[in-house]
């Protein structure tokens, strides 16, 4: 498709020096107070409906988790780690405890690892809902947010029967194990909420002709050698063809004995990155199904009689743990000198390279119709980003 | 280059780290290999690591150490062939902290790591030409990520008034 007025090529990297502007040029502020945003704004500047050039405007959800974990300590940094990602709260948790423990050397027990990872999985499914959910609200169609977030609450509902918490799980998943163990009947009511669903996945695939493979094909074209200099990394580096996953490449808690598939995409369209969410989401079903058939019995904490936790030191040391969050890789540098708290933590977030320099990247040339797929197709998470 | 085969390859790429640049590199654990160089020969050991296969810079992070008069600069690499994750680290004077960018080597993904610690540091990368701030807006006080930045006392005079009845507590 070329653009009406001057015949060019919107993909092309055409843009016309300022002095030849018409007066049709002006800039347009895409959040951080749009509905459709979330709390993150993009800065563009278009000529009539194509995009010349975007800037990201991130900030808004700054609250500077790493400085505040300095001055704590870690069972009070786990709550903390909750807040970085609102999405997949859980996930994180489970960032932050892998350093904690990787520091301290305690041996989390068998069956703590189990529900560690059977939590990080069902973090993931409602994670990939809620962004099904919010890729549909951002094509108009209201339908499949009202199914994804609907199916989504069953998930909130288990959560809240093991950690307590629906969305926040206030540090579940914490230094040397999990806070408490699973509560009676856990099995029977997870596998019946895996197979609701699965009625939702199958139904989410009956749409996919309607009206998602017509706004998302060929939107927001990221090649791979591209996705690979802008940092991308999970989900929107698989879908430009990249097999990797921190879970396989470098695997943490019980993945490595766990039997899964990493799906890739080739395209590297919007498309292809819901694609790979499908796929994904299979994926983690059958994981869950796995690590309940062969849940361990034992203790869920080590050491199960703690001192007082003001008192616990963590020896000096620093450690670099990476995981696969739903969004990409989620990484925690942490430094202890042997205090109680750390002292410095630096988290590295996919969002910060997915939402500023590959969304800027793709932005660039897309038509303004486009920009929430291509916006929504990241995945995004300012909470992450800002920290 | 000189090839690295999948066995005990930890241990093959310190060695060869050792060799070449003449630096401490320790293996830690599978999969993480930890190395410190001087500052100036940082861009030339990410540009030999590169060649090696480590495309992913997964993040930069600074450590402040006041007492020495020092930051810390940490670089992770992550190699998608090699499956290792290489932690470079190297040290900047406190009172002028000047690093050469590694954005000849890593482009766009150093970029925003470089202007973030920049912001949250006040670390100047030689070669960055976009050092915009990310995160705060109308800031003007020192760089708040610093140890000797005491964020308390800024909120306390920034945000509470010591003559309101309610907000006194927070001055006691």
């Amino acid at each position: 498709m070329t653009n009406q007025r001057n015949g060019k090529s919107p993909t092309g990297n055409d843009q016309r020096p300022p002095d030849t502007d018409d007066g049709t040029e002006y800039d347009f502020y895409f959040g951080p107070a749009h509905s459709g945003s979330g709390n993150f704004g993009v800065k563009l500047r278009l000529d009539g409906e194509r995009v010349l050039s975007a800037r990201a405007d991130p900030g808004y959800l700054h609250r500077g988790f790493e400085k505040l974990m300095e001055y704590r300590i870690p069972i009070q940094n786990a709550v903390l780690s909750d807040r970085l990602c609102v999405l997949e709260p859980l996930n994180w948790n489970l960032v932050h405890a892998e350093a904690v423990d990787e520091l301290t050397g305690i041996e989390v027990p068998e069956r703590a690892r189990y529900i560690r990872v059977l939590m990080a999985e069902l973090s993931r499914l409602q994670s990939h809902m809620i962004w099904y959910g919010v890729m549909s609200l951002a094509l108009g169609f209201d339908t499949g947010f009202r199914l994804a977030f609907g199916h989504r609450d069953y998930i909130l509902d288990i959560f809240e029967l093991i950690t307590g918490g629906r969305v926040y799980p206030a540090g579940y998943i914490c230094d040397g194990g999990v806070r408490r163990d699973l509560p009676e009947g856990y099995g029977k009511r997870i596998r019946e909420l895996l197979d609701k669903i699965k009625e939702f996945m199958d139904q989410m695939k009956s749409f996919d002709n309607l009206f998602f493979a017509k706004r998302t094909k060929g939107v927001g074209v990221l090649n791979l050698e591209d996705a690979i200099r802008l940092g991308a990394t999970g989900p929107v580096l698989r879908a430009s063809g990249m097999k990797t996953d921190v879970r396989k490449d470098d695997p943490y808690e019980i993945y490595s004995g766990l039997d899964f598939d990493v799906p890739t995409g080739k395209e590297g369209d919007a498309n292809a990155r819901c694609t790979i969410r499908d796929l994904e989401m299979e994926q983690s079903i059958k994981i869950i199904r796995q690590v309940l058939d062969r849940m361990p019995e034992g203790k869920t904490r080590n050491p199960s009689k703690l001192k007082r936790p003001s008192r616990i030191k963590i020896p000096e040391g620093e450690v670099y743990v990476r995981n696969e969050v739903a969004r990409g890789e989620a990484c925690i540098y942490m430094r202890s000198v042997g205090e109680t708290g750390p002292y410095r933590v630096k988290v590295r977030g996919p969002d910060f390279l997915h939402m500023i320099p590959v969304l800027e990247h793709l932005l660039k040339g897309c038509e303004l119709a486009d920009v929430p797929a291509i916006y929504w197709s990241l995945n995004i998470c300012p909470a992450d980003m800002d920290r | 280059m000189a090839e690295i085969s999948q066995q005990s390859k930890e241990d093959k790429l310190a060695q060869l780290l050792r060799a070449v640049f003449e630096i401490e590199a320790t293996v830690q654990r599978d999969r993480r290999v930890w190395t410190t160089v001087p500052k100036n020969e940082l861009v030339s050991l990410c540009r030999f690591a590169r060649g090696l296969g480590f495309d992913h810079l997964s993040a930069i992070s600074v450590t402040d150490w006041p007492k020495d008069g020092t930051f810390e600069l940490t670089y992770h690499l992550w190699s998608y062939s090699l499956k290792i994750l290489l932690t470079v680290k190297t040290k900047t004077k406190r009172a002028d902290p000047q690093m050469d960018s590694a954005m000849p080597i890593f482009h766009e993904n150093a970029q925003i790591h470089e202007r973030e610690l920049h912001e949250l540091f006040g670390v100047k990368f030689r070669g960055n030409p976009d050092v915009a701030p990310l995160f705060l807006e109308d800031w003007h006080g020192p760089p708040p990520f610093r140890k000797d930045f005491n964020w308390r006392d800024y909120v306390r005079q920034r945000c509470y008034d010591k003559s309101e009845e309610r907000e006194k507590p927070y001055w006691q």
